[in-house]
């Protein structure tokens, strides 16, 4: 396979995986609010009303309980929808018909009817307020017969969204606000990523830093800020939510002997303890220590945005905490609220 | 099934099932359709194996009128690895789309979206047949009907609505739950075909479920079909009933297999000696289904995480 790589932003890199895959499969259609001639909120469907048509690009009303129903419904008959949340917080309004039907619809039948669609949706603060920020992975995650993914990369954008537009059952991509006008390398041939996943942004060897989506670009930002002080950090990207690559994330933490979570979303029942959890399961207890959103609404304030959403400095400032801990003993290592 | 005795064949069946069903100590958690038996039958008499058919929660009804094998329906109820779903739906979420039978979804409501979806991707892979979504009135407040009767419209999907108006939702009358005249208004305001229709007079329901369907058949959009029916029990096996002993009396004598009956009997295309064979024959076959699924095991519990994904 060819290593040729090209250059794209993130937003380019979701429409070329939607365009391939509606190409090679009329099954597949996408439908929500603005994804026909208006291209997308975000711009993440350009030009592909032109090609497909306002049949397959199918414009919606404001009506997410009914969108993500029909969407359900005809992943359920044969087709393999694409339903577009336009934000994260508006999924909860199609709840019903992605988690207590879609989710356990195979279950439930006995394998005898599938749903299989995909929910993408857009999460993460850039100043449009409590209803408007939210990053809820953590909810689906718990959810029997759901796949969660949220790329951090154009790369991932579209190699996770060619996998979910493939797969057998619901799938929920996530992608994120501040992630849209970011460039990257892509591959020139197709190259799905596989779900279940993580990969490794950055080696190191004092601390494992595990992320996802934007939060990956933080993380990145925090690792060199406290690379010069001699601490050594590795930066786990998840890109699986549900399912985790614990095999990946044990490793590392095992290399590296310190955890730190990081998430845009809450700490409580979040990403992080998920992760922490069920990699001490494997190798026993670490030294770690989470990082998340306080526990506030995220207001579209740019002062309270800020001081409540992750930034670089937290990070640094956790990631010193911890790699300065004794790796002898395995208490969770407390952070002051910032 | 345009024979009215095939008709009245069929809600004895259904009434014979759920007695059957109910008479037993291990009967679970079900929600009968006892006086609703007209709606179910007339609806899928205007109904061809290619169409779909999608309910809430009460779904035993509907599931017999339109073929689902009563044997693996008592299965299923009873979580016997025979019935459609290997007895993990249940009543709840039984699925059985080779009868035509696509599926109940328990949350009120929460089915009528989705078979609009279902509904559209017929018309996009260019089949024939048309979905018919069918819910109580208890559904007619929620907002996944309002989303979807509005985007049914603007899609022009072939999709009928029918509303099984049968004044309770637990124990919520319809007029406390509603605020329209009748609720098939609801259709009107989106230019929906609807009709009202006496939901105790099979052949009634079979005529105007036959006009609406062919409305939608011919692709005409989708169309709205209220009946107005009774339930005869409580609102689930589980559940208290509100309704005094007299009303309840009262009610059984708006019986609509009995009704039919009268009409068949006085007609001259039933007599007495007929009318009580077809009783015995319904009561056989509930008793074959309970049969059947006593004779099939409940599921291992080593399945419990088969088909999650």
């Amino acid at each position: 396979m060819s290593s040729e790589q090209t250059r794209m932003f993130f937003r380019e890199a979701v429409s070329r995986a939607v365009r391939e895959e509606m190409t090679d499969n009329p099954r597949v259609f996408v439908l929500g609010q603005d994804v026909g001639s208006f291209g997308g909120s975000y711009r993440e469907f350009d030009g592909l009303y032109k090609l497909f048509g306002p049949e397959r690009m199918r414009d919606t009303p404001v009506a997410e309980a009914a969108a993500m129903g029909i969407a359900a419904g005809a992943a359920a008959s044969g087709f393999h929808p694409l339903v577009v949340i336009t934000y994260m917080d508006f999924m909860m309004i199609g709840f019903d018909a992605l988690i207590n039907y879609a989710a356990k619809l195979r279950y439930k039948t006995a394998g005898r009817l599938t749903a299989p669609m995909v929910v993408k949706t857009t999460a993460g603060a850039q100043g449009q307020g409590v209803a408007h920020s939210q990053c809820i992975e953590a909810w689906l995650m718990s959810v029997p017969g759901l796949k969660v993914v949220a790329p951090s990369s154009p790369a991932d954008a579209y190699g996770l969204m060619k996998t979910a537009l493939r797969s057998d059952g619901p799938v929920v991509y996530i992608d994120h606000k501040r992630l849209f006008p970011t460039p990257g390398n892509v591959p020139v041939a197709e190259a799905p990523v596989p779900f279940g996943q993580a990969f490794i942004r950055r080696e190191g060897r004092d601390v494992s830093l595990v992320t996802h989506s934007y939060m990956v670009r933080v993380a990145l930002e925090a690792a060199q800020m406290v690379e010069a002080e001699g601490i050594s950090c590795e930066v786990v990207d998840l890109c699986s939510l549900a399912p985790l690559d614990i095999a990946t994330l044990s490793a590392s933490v095992a290399r590296t002997g310190r955890l730190l979570t990081l998430e845009e979303g809450q700490t409580t029942c979040g990403v992080g303890v998920e992760v922490a959890a069920r990699i001490f399961e494997r190798i026993g207890p670490k030294p770690w220590s989470r990082i998340g959103t306080l526990p506030a609404p995220v207001s579209s304030n740019p002062v309270l945005e800020a001081a409540c959403v992750p930034n670089a400095g937290r990070v640094a400032e956790a990631l010193r905490s911890l790699a300065g801990h004794p790796l002898t003993t395995s208490s969770f290592v407390t952070q002051e609220a910032s | 099934m345009s024979d009215p005795v095939e008709r009245l064949r069929a809600m004895l069946m259904i009434r014979a099932f759920e007695d059957c069903l109910a008479a037993r100590k291990d009967h679970g958690f079900q929600l009968l359709s006892s006086g609703e038996e007209a709606v179910s039958v007339g609806l899928a008499a205007a109904l061809g194996s290619a169409d779909q058919l999608l309910t809430g929660g009460r779904s035993i009804g509907p599931a017999l009128a339109r073929g689902v094998d009563p044997g693996q329906l008592m299965a299923e109820l009873l979580g016997k690895v025979a019935g459609t779903n290997r007895g993990r739906a249940g009543r709840g979420h039984l699925s059985d789309p080779d009868r035509g039978f696509f599926g109940a979804h328990a949350v009120v409501a929460g089915n009528i979206s989705v078979a609009a979806g279902v509904a559209l991707a017929r018309r996009m892979a260019g089949d024939p047949g048309i979905v018919v979504i069918l819910f109580g009135d208890g559904a007619s407040g929620a907002g996944p009907l309002y989303e979807t009767l509005n985007m049914a419209a603007l899609w022009q999907l072939p999709l009928l609505f029918v509303c099984n108006n049968n004044r309770l939702s637990v124990s919520t009358t319809r007029e406390a739950g509603n605020a329209t005249k009748n609720i098939s208004d609801l259709g009107a305001a989106f230019g929906l075909w609807t009709r009202v229709v006496d939901g105790l007079d099979v052949g009634g329901v079979a005529a105007a479920a036959s006009e609406a369907a062919g409305h939608v058949r011919l692709g005409n959009g989708p169309a709205f079909l209220e009946c107005s029916s009774i339930r005869l029990r409580s609102h689930s096996t589980t559940a208290r009933e509100t309704r005094s002993r007299a009303e309840l009396a009262a009610l059984r004598e708006l019986c609509p297999i009995e009704r039919e009956i009268a009409l068949l009997e006085g007609g001259g295309q039933l007599d007495p000696a007929r009318t009580q064979a077809l009783r015995d024959e319904a009561t056989q076959k509930a008793e074959a289904a309970l049969a059947f699924a006593d004779a099939s095991p409940y599921p291992d519990a080593s399945e419990v995480l088969n088909h999650v994904e």
